[in-house]
């Protein structure tokens, strides 16, 4: 291993990086952005549900139970329907995701102690919405079925309003949520998007710089010299590694200071570990340049090879232990999973080595795996 | 060479030899059984077509490409594993096809050398002084903190030059170092590489798709479709094919052509001249059987003439099979359309044509104009503006001033019009590689929308007049190049156009198919008058065409017949004087320093040129005997278009610097 050559190539590597916007722009815009748009855009919060309402008993007890929703923080409500027909076109038209029907003789039939009908259509387009809504539309329907029986035992039986409602309820819950006290997913999903960022950004650029190098064909320059394809490989791509480095400082940062997520770990032992993580996947850039010929393939390929995985199989969007026993099979070879654990632990757990070190090991051993075969599968006497 | 056996070690009287050479891609062979031996400190080139076997078997001898079969031996090491060849990499140069491909843009010329040296390991107080060395020879001092990316392609090859040599290795390999390069850049180019060599004594091997750059080389193989077809020295190959060339001109000449195909195997027609090969035959009795042939016909100027290599080449070709015999040759079909255009009908006219992109501009006040039946050729090096002027022409591309009719209609505002008129033939291949040939042709004739009941005989006359029978349902792609562009040429005329554009349309083609493809040129434009605008970089076919236009950086710098153009060069700078001398690389020296500024190297051979042939003779020999050398012949050469084409460019060059200078 001659340093110098290595170092030859790095440097060269580095200066035609910079000097070509481009890729530049690739190297430095394009991971931030992701984090943006996808920070931006893909929030799993379900809240501002457009809904309508046709109440055709109109007494002061059905007006206090659509209050009830609309006063919830997780409709919108978009006025009143004059009927079921009216609800059906705001619904085929998306206008509003959910409704609610409150039929006649509603107060009277309650007042009376007779069970009662609610209608609630929920457009079941996007089963996950359409679950949340109707958890929502349950709970806010069984407080005030309790309520209807605590002020019924108030009344009826004559108990304190503090007996009936223990009464009505004798378990109380209460819960605690921990690591994510808001339960805001932009937090958790912004410092799990820095994951996939990662994981797409550095074999893209890998891939493409190699690519780029065979495509044009000064790759016969390495070829055709005394550069050893160890010297070449670690010079090649060090500068990619070296870009990767300063882009987990900047979506870090966009992480805490743009989405406001906490940082409750150490920041030496998360770069460390994702610095690990970026080697890693700048192999998988390294492999995929050496399957195809062309840049425009390699992005195709590095794409569907990164970004799609890391999306589902990270447990980013889906936890892994709700997936089928293959599926987590699948997801344990891909090492986005590791690092989500690293970032989501880093961040919202304040954990370090002591309880990571298990993951950081594992990305360890990828990275040493897929830069074994690069290595080992690139020739300076190709066959073509 | 009394120098090489000090540079190369012992046993090294050959710095590669090569035997039974074997390389396949998956199912396809690429090299079959070729033998070669490349002594130490000779020029040895390889000559073929696109797809000959060139590449790969010097990137074999790289040692970057694997072999399947056969013996590879490079300065005394076989090269048989990636081991193998790492031990010769040190040694060696190579430069990868493509102009410039294997620099890096975004880094200067200064920078692109370092790079190489520092992976050469150069040491940085002898690489100081070589580069400056070679970048004083190449002239590109000047620009070393230029980028790359910004330069033409001649400094593009020059700089890939000093980059392959910057380690002074003792073999060099080159890859078609002078394709698409403008003439006077390839002069340039084979003067400083002969001066190298010669005095680092370096192998050198260099490939060429230039038959016409032949004379450059001590030794060389000739390569078509992976095979060696003939090696030795030029005059050797020359002598194996025993023969000679008759030109003659003859009226009518279509009626010529076709008597003497019948009879002869190689025929062509260049310009109004037709030239025979006449093989096995004395120049007397070659005469005597054109004469018989062409009995009853308006003869002129009837001539025998020395046959060239690339007669040699396609001679030997049909000798070994390789390709078929010109019985299968095209002809032309009755039109049945309307008779040929009156000649003196104007096709294409452009007046100040100029295009601007930003501050560049591609295209700078060309007038030319072409007529009806005439064969128009548009020369030039990659980037003089050929292509963007028939872009303007075609209405693809809008001119930013000047005005053009095509076809009798306005560029400007008829674009569409001219459209229906003409016949485009692009550089990039302008066919579905995945449909078959009458798909291909079915294809064209509805785009053109050829009325249906016509449609059927439109196809059948395209299928015989590119010689297309028998391929009818064989995919675009599996074709071989050769028939691939008659195919692209028939799509393009499928509406019968009255114009023709074609945009290098035998680049890389070989010789026989380039022959059989000018052939079908000469034919349309002289029996259909169809006005043809071609644009070519071999310098060689120019002579076909009737007119000719030199561009040069956007601007035509020369405008009239080939004859014309070689009459107003011997009349302005005087007579082409061949040299043979036993030093030619000290000759030429003494007669740059004795005032031939023009004198040129072609392989041993020096060419210059003289107003007076006697009293130059007498300089000549003066100036050689001071250095103690001998002047082995001497004769007069018919000046070539590329002879042509170098001394214009270089009286434009002059006149820039003259300019600058008052400036």
């Amino acid at each position: 291993m001659n340093l110098h050559r290595t170092m030859a190539v790095a440097w060269k590597e580095m200066r035609e990086i910079l000097r070509d916007r481009l890729f530049l722009i690739m190297a430095f815009v394009v991971p931030s952005m992701i984090l943006l748009v996808l920070g931006y855009g893909l929030s799993l919060d379900v809240e501002n549900i457009p809904f309508s309402a046709v109440d055709y008993d109109r007494s002061a007890l059905s007006r206090d139970y659509l209050h009830r929703y609309i006063d919830s923080r997780y409709f919108d409500f978009q006025g009143e329907a004059r009927d079921t027909r009216e609800l059906d076109r705001l619904l085929a038209d998306s206008r509003i995701r959910f409704a609610i029907v409150i039929p006649e003789h509603f107060e009277r039939d309650l007042k009376a102690g007779r069970p009662v009908t609610v209608q609630s259509l929920i457009d079941g387009v996007f089963p996950y919405r359409a679950q949340v809504s109707k958890g929502y539309v349950a709970a806010i329907n069984a407080h005030f079925s309790a309520e209807r029986v605590r002020d019924y035992l108030i009344l009826k039986a004559g108990l304190s309003p503090s007996e009936a409602a223990r009464l009505v309820q004798p378990i109380r819950l209460e819960t605690r949520y921990l690591y994510n006290q808001a339960l805001r997913s932009r937090w958790s999903l912004s410092a799990g998007l820095i994951m996939l960022v990662l994981m797409v950004s550095p074999p893209f650029l890998t891939a493409l710089g190699v690519v780029r190098e065979r495509e044009n064909g000064s790759i016969y320059n390495i070829y055709a010299s005394t550069v050893t394809r160890g010297e070449f490989l670690l010079g090649k791509l060090l500068p990619y590694v070296l870009i990767s480095a300063i882009n987990i400082l900047i979506v870090w940062w966009l992480a805490v200071f743009l989405f406001g997520a906490p940082f409750k770990g150490s920041l030496a032992f998360f770069f460390i570990a994702s610095l690990v993580y970026v080697i890693c996947t700048a192999g998988i850039g390294l492999l995929v340049s050496l399957i195809v010929r062309t840049q425009a393939a390699a992005a195709l390929l590095t794409m569907v090879i990164t970004f799609i995985p890391a999306m589902l199989y990270s447990g980013l969007l889906v936890p892994i232990e709700s997936m089928g026993p293959e599926t987590q099979f699948e997801a344990h070879l891909f090492p986005a999973l590791y690092h989500l654990r690293i970032v989501w632990g880093s961040f919202l757990k304040g954990l370090g080595w002591s309880v990571l070190w298990g993951d950081v090991l594992a990305l360890a051993l990828y990275a040493v795996v897929l830069w074994t075969i690069g290595y080992l599968s690139f020739h300076k006497r190709p066959r073509q | 060479m009394g120098k090489t056996a000090l540079v190369s070690g012992p046993g090294e009287a050959c710095a590669v030899r090569v035997s039974r050479f074997h390389k396949r891609y998956r199912k396809t062979t690429a090299v079959r059984e070729v033998s070669l031996t490349i002594a130490s400190g000779e020029v040895y080139g390889l000559i073929g077509p696109d797809g000959a076997g060139k590449s790969s078997l010097m990137k074999a001898i790289a040692g970057v490409l694997s072999y399947e079969g056969g013996r590879v031996e490079v300065l005394g090491t076989t090269v048989d594993s990636e081991a193998a060849a790492e031990r010769i990499k040190a040694r060696i140069g190579f430069m990868p096809q493509g102009l410039g491909l294997n620099l890096y843009p975004e880094l200067s010329i200064e920078e692109n050398i370092d790079f190489f040296a520092q992976l050469r390991q150069v040491p940085p107080e002898q690489l100081a002084a070589r580069k400056e060395r070679l970048l004083a020879m190449t002239r590109l001092a000047p620009f070393r903190s230029r980028r790359m990316k910004l330069l033409s392609g001649g400094m593009k090859q020059k700089l890939g030059l000093v980059c392959t040599l910057i380690h002074e290795p003792d073999l060099v390999i080159l890859d078609e170092p002078t394709t698409g390069v403008d003439p006077v850049s390839r002069r340039d180019f084979w003067s400083i590489l002969a001066e190298l060599l010669r005095e680092r004594g370096i192998t050198a091997l260099v490939s060429t798709a230039y038959l016409d750059e032949a004379a450059r080389f001590h030794h060389l193989s000739l390569m078509y479709g992976g095979e060696a077809i003939t090696d030795g020295t030029p005059d050797t190959i020359l002598e194996s094919v025993p023969g000679s060339m008759v030109r003659v001109k003859a009226e009518p000449q279509v009626e010529a052509l076709a008597r003497l195909h019948a009879h002869f195997s190689q025929v062509e027609a260049v310009g109004d001249t037709l030239r025979v090969f006449v093989e096995g035959e004395t120049p007397e009795a070659a005469q005597a059987a054109v004469r018989e042939q062409l009995a009853g016909l308006k003869l002129e100027r009837l001539e025998a003439v020395d046959p060239e290599l690339e007669d040699a080449f396609i001679a030997l070709l049909y000798r070994r099979g390789l390709v078929a015999s010109e019985s299968d040759r095209p002809t032309l079909a009755p039109d049945p359309g309307p008779a040929a255009e009156n000649s003196e009908n104007i096709a294409i006219q452009a007046r100040g044509l100029t295009r601007d992109f930003g501050n560049f501009r591609a295209v700078d006040h060309v007038d030319f104009c072409v007529r009806q039946g005439e064969i128009f050729g548009l020369l030039g090096a990659n980037g003089a503006g050929k292509t963007t002027a028939i872009k303007m022409l075609t209405g693809i591309l809008e001119p930013t001033a000047g005005e053009g009719r095509v076809a009798g209609a306005d560029m400007r505002h008829a674009s569409q019009t001219i459209k229906q008129r003409i016949g485009y033939m692009s550089q990039a291949f302008s066919l579905y590689r995945d449909l078959t040939v009458l798909e291909n042709i079915r294809l064209y004739a509805s785009i053109y929308a050829v009325p249906g009941p016509r449609r059927a005989e439109r196809i059948q006359w395209v299928v015989d007049m590119a010689g297309l029978s028998g391929v009818e349902n064989r995919l675009a792609a599996d074709l071989p190049m050769g028939i691939r562009q008659r195919l692209a040429l028939g799509c393009a005329l499928v509406h019968r156009p009255r114009v023709l554009f074609l945009d290098e349309p035998t680049s890389g083609v070989d010789p026989i198919g380039r022959r059989r493809f000018w052939d079908i040129l000469v034919q349309l434009a002289r029996t259909r008058g169809v006005a043809i605008l071609v644009t070519t970089h071999y310098m060689s076919e120019a002579d076909h065409c009737d007119h000719l236009a030199l561009m040069y950086a956007g601007r035509v710098i020369a405008d009239a017949s080939p004859a014309a153009l070689k009459q107003a060069l011997i009349d302005e700078a005087g007579k082409l004087l061949e040299l043979t001398v036993d030093r030619p690389l000290d000759a030429l020296k003494a007669l740059e320093q004795g005032g031939f500024a023009d004198a040129a190297l072609f392989g041993r051979r020096i060419h210059l040129l003289a107003p007076n042939p006697d009293t130059a003779r007498q300089r000549i020999e003066q100036l050689l005997e001071a250095q103690g050398l001998r002047l082995q012949r001497l004769r007069e050469r018919e000046p070539s278009l590329e002879d042509v084409f170098v001394y214009r460019i270089l009286q434009q060059e002059r006149g820039r610097e003259q300019e600058q200078q008052r400036a």
